[in-house]
């Protein structure tokens, strides 16, 4: 069963990596700006979910902590930016 | 015991897997900018919060940092879509399709870009 889990993983982790590849592809050719402010957003998404399997495939905890301070303060940047595109002025 | 968690790791893990690619697809694929916003929510929540369900299940020591990150995504999925797609309706991206009910009920008007190319498809 360990044998099974960390194939899952690692196979897991090579299609995020090829997902990563392509929203990175995909930002690159944008149409609009709004695009790339949704594949910014995608590949903050993304790294968290390395983050994850990492801290499952090295069994420890510590990356699972790394992963929320990421999440807490990266949408911060996300909804700064929209506001930024919606209004010309982020305050 | 062990071996159960580690089956439902398994589980969680494909599941998890399986919705960001459906999510990146729909981000490649598809026509415009508030379509493609449905397709990354997606990909933010499912794909974030199975992955998490495993690394609970798997990782036996993070169990309650697991769950705050879980309910964190919960929450901040659906919001950074919301403020990504008024901004994308604000800056007058036109919606590719029939209905454009924001537009109909004139409740957020997509002035500026709309108004230069005048060209923000009737419902």
């Amino acid at each position: 069963m360990e044998a099974i889990l960390t194939a899952v993983l690692y196979g897991s982790l090579l299609l995020h990596i090829g997902m990563i590849a392509v929203t990175m592809w995909r930002v690159w050719r944008g149409e609009n700006v709004i695009d790339r402010l949704i594949g910014a957003d995608l590949l903050s998404t993304f790294t968290l979910a390395i983050l994850v399997l990492i801290a499952l495939i090295s069994q420890q905890s510590i990356y699972i902590d790394v992963a929320l301070g990421l999440v807490a303060l990266g949408f911060v940047g996300t909804i700064a930016l929209s506001k930024y595109l919606a209004d010309e002025q982020m305050f | 015991m062990t071996t159960f968690l580690q089956i439902v790791a398994i589980v969680a893990v494909i599941a998890g897997t399986f919705f960001s690619l459906v999510g990146v697809v729909g981000y490649v694929r598809l026509p415009d900018v508030y379509t493609r916003l449905h397709a990354t929510g997606k990909v933010g929540v499912f794909g974030g919060v199975l992955l998490l369900a495993a690394a609970v299940s798997g990782t036996s020591l993070s169990i309650g940092k697991g769950l705050v990150l879980i309910a964190l995504l919960l929450i901040i999925g659906p919001v950074t879509s919301h403020a990504i797609a008024s901004a994308a309706y604000r800056v007058g991206i036109p919606m590719v399709g029939q209905r454009n009910d924001l537009q109909r009920d004139g409740a957020l008007a997509g002035q500026r870009l709309a108004g230069e190319q005048g060209q923000v498809q009737d419902g």
